[in-house]
């Protein structure tokens, strides 16, 4: 087994850079998930390890070994693509002993190959169905044959591109758990693309958010939601995304606030900004809420807002509403009685779990050295 | 949106002019098919067999009728059987060939490469060409005076042994743009991630067209071949531009013996040897289907 090195990786298509100065360790056995928007280069990135696009600079390793001019099928690594890319004339069979029979020079003995075959059909719950072909097969069961048929050649990395977007939503989270199964059995180095952050977040062992050809931030699932880089990952991160507004830095007593042009918000940590700064302020919907109308005090600060939609969910309410030109959304307890469309309402953000932002750079003030949010992150 | 069905109140006793109205609205669909059918397939169909169930005499002025015999005599006489036998040497010359060819130029021009637009034009020109056009510029080519190939004696037409290949050369040529474009278009259409996964499974240039290309295109191998036969059997104005049957009788193909540019043959005799080649047509056709079809995978 080995990781993944990306040492200052630049990928070119002309005049177009889809990846810019990328650096990258994937630990040996860790699943990354490379994650953002269509078109950020995170699948770039995964077919340059797979061989299938050349790196135009920089140095790329897998294990000890540099494979920038290594052929694909060189690299020992294997690949699900998210249109499962089956051999549509092969029996399901025939698809999973590709890989092994595929090069005439390494192929395995028959006894063997069959061996390896059973056994990946076995894990993937697909048995049944060796002897169909991919066409009578439901969407669920390609994407195990794509599977198998990685597992069988016992790679030193498996490359994944978004393989579970072409399921419906109850087989996507089945087959996520699968996946981590998966992994945990064999121990072998993941790197799973995807633009999904809840797939992200349930799955990887580190993500790395990757925005226009760059790695905006590295880090577990908890740390890039709790301490995120730069306002692309706070708002990438999170369901509904983070509330952000600009405003201008003001103290008083021991903490701070933030002046935004629909009302004062309370900061318990000012992350080395002082007054005047300006800044953009960020709160994350949970962390926010429409002030009891009963304990309504002029002086307390807050943002006037008004409610636009409420989005039932069952266990929790959305509550989108507008605070100036920005749509900010406050996570509501169900128990609660909502206020109706339409209605001004106050929002409080919780002081103790504001985030600063610096407007120029989009770094986050303090980022790396405080923690604004109270609860600390356990490692592992 | 909602679709209502309206039903009589009792579907058994429908009255009996609506049915014949529908009947008659049943009829009147059918009616455009059904005249292009008749005026151009059945009543020929049996005009043919009518045909060959009577022999004209010398003059063409009286076709007593004589039953099958003459069918018979003609279907086992030695001037059908030798149309027999040069149909078949096209067909063997022409098919293979013109699908391998058309594989080497859709797989050679199937690149990403700059101005291989150019060449792919170039490749699918003769689609574009008539036969007797293409015939004529062969013949400028292995013409037996002036031609460039004059020198190259396989490709002699005024060779018995050659004038057959040298004609369905003609052939395969003018079919090749039909054989690239075809080609060309179903390499086109093999999803990109299914070759990158062959590639990542390990398998070398060789393994992964025999392996996975040619699988994946063999429908439209299947057609080419069935469509490629047919224009076998069917040739004539490359014949009668470039050998007019000749040297003697060894160019002169099923078709050309029927088609008679040299009057030869009475109709009663020409009528029975079409009835020969239909046959012949579906024989061809049958064996193809039972030995392609199990090789041909159709999408999924």
């Amino acid at each position: 087994m080995s990781g993944v090195t990306f040492d200052e990786v630049t990928k070119r298509f002309g005049d177009t850079t889809a990846v810019e100065n990328m650096s990258l360790e994937v630990a040996d056995g860790e699943f990354m998930v490379l994650l953002g928007p269509s078109g950020c280069g995170k699948s770039t990135a995964l077919r340059m390890i797979a061989g299938l696009e050349e790196v135009s600079d920089g140095m790329l390793s897998i294990g000890n070994r540099v494979v920038n001019n290594i052929p694909p099928r060189e690299r020992d690594i294997a690949m699900v693509f998210q249109s499962y890319a089956l051999y549509p004339h092969m029996s399901v069979r025939k698809n999973i002993e590709s890989p092994l029979v595929a090069n005439r020079a390494n192929r395995l003995p028959a006894g063997e190959r069959s061996e390896r075959i059973d056994e990946a059909a076995e894990v993937l719950g697909l048995t049944d169905y060796l002897d169909r072909k991919p066409g009578e097969l439901s969407g669920g069961q390609r994407q195990r044959v794509a599977l198998a048929r990685a597992i069988v050649r016992r790679p030193e990395v498996f490359l994944m591109d978004e393989p579970l977007s072409n399921l419906d939503a109850k087989l996507r989270t089945q087959t996520r758990l699968e996946l981590v199964e998966l992994h945990r059995r064999l121990r072998t180095t993941f790197v799973y693309v995807t633009h999904d952050q809840v797939e992200a977040m349930t799955m990887a062992d580190r993500i790395a958010i990757i925005n226009d050809g760059h790695v905006q931030q590295v880090g577990r699932p908890q740390e890039v939601y709790d301490r995120p880089a730069n306002l692309f990952v706070a708002r990438f991160i999170g369901s509904p995304p983070m509330n952000t507004i600009s405003g201008t830095v003001g103290t008083s007593g021991t903490g701070g606030n933030v002046a935004t042009e629909a009302g004062v918000v309370a900061v318990a940590e000012l992350s080395g900004s002082r007054a005047g700064d300006e800044v953009v302020l960020g709160v994350r919907p949970e962390y926010l809420k429409p002030r009891d109308p009963s304990k309504d005090d002029p002086g307390a600060g807050g943002l006037r807002a008004r409610v636009e939609n409420i989005e039932m969910l069952g266990h929790e309410r959305h509550l989108l509403t507008r605070v100036g030109n920005e749509v900010m959304v406050a996570r509501l307890d169900p128990a609660l009685p909502p206020p109706s469309i339409g209605d001004e309402v106050v929002l409080e953000a919780d002081a103790a779990n504001v985030y600063l932002f610096d407007p120029s750079t989009t770094e986050r003030l303090g980022s790396g050295t405080s923690t604004p949010t109270a609860t600390v992150v356990a490692d592992g | 949106m909602s679709i209502t069905v309206e039903s009589s109140p009792d579907g058994a006793t429908k009255r009996t002019g609506q049915r014949v109205r529908e009947a008659l609205l049943g009829w009147a669909f059918l009616l455009p098919a059904m005249a292009i059918f008749v005026t151009f397939f059945y009543y020929p169909l049996y005009r043919l067999i009518d045909m060959s169930l009577h022999r004209e005499n010398r003059f063409g002025t009286a076709a007593p009728y004589v039953g099958p015999s003459q069918l018979v005599d003609t279907l086992s006489g030695s001037d059908f059987l030798e149309g027999v036998k040069h149909s078949g040497l096209y067909m063997v010359y022409t098919v293979p060939l013109g699908i391998l060819l058309g594989i080497l130029l859709a797989v050679a021009a199937n690149r990403r490469l700059k101005g291989i637009r150019v060449f792919q034009t170039i490749f699918s020109s003769t689609v574009a060409t008539s036969v007797a056009v293409a015939s004529v510029i062969f013949f400028t080519l292995v013409n037996p005076e002036v031609g460039y190939f004059k020198d190259v004696s396989w490709l002699s037409l005024s060779n018995p042994d050659t004038a057959l290949f040298s004609v369905s050369l003609s052939s395969v040529w003018q079919n090749l743009g039909l054989t690239f474009i075809i080609v060309l278009a179903s390499l086109q259409a093999i999803p990109t991630e299914v070759e990158e996964a062959a590639a990542l499974d390990g398998y070398g240039p060789v393994r992964h067209f025999l392996r996975i290309t040619v699988p994946l295109i063999s429908p439209a191998l299947m057609f080419l071949a069935v469509v490629l036969v047919v224009a076998a059997l069917q040739a004539y104005a490359q014949i009668e531009v470039l050998t007019n049957g000749g040297p003697g009788t060894s160019t002169q193909t099923l078709l050309f013996k029927i088609a008679d540019p040299q009057g030869i043959r009475p109709l009663g005799i020409r009528a029975s040897m079409s009835i020969g080649l239909f046959a012949l047509t579906a024989i061809v056709a049958a064996g193809q289907y039972a030995l392609l079809s199990k090789r041909v995978h159709y999408g999924d």
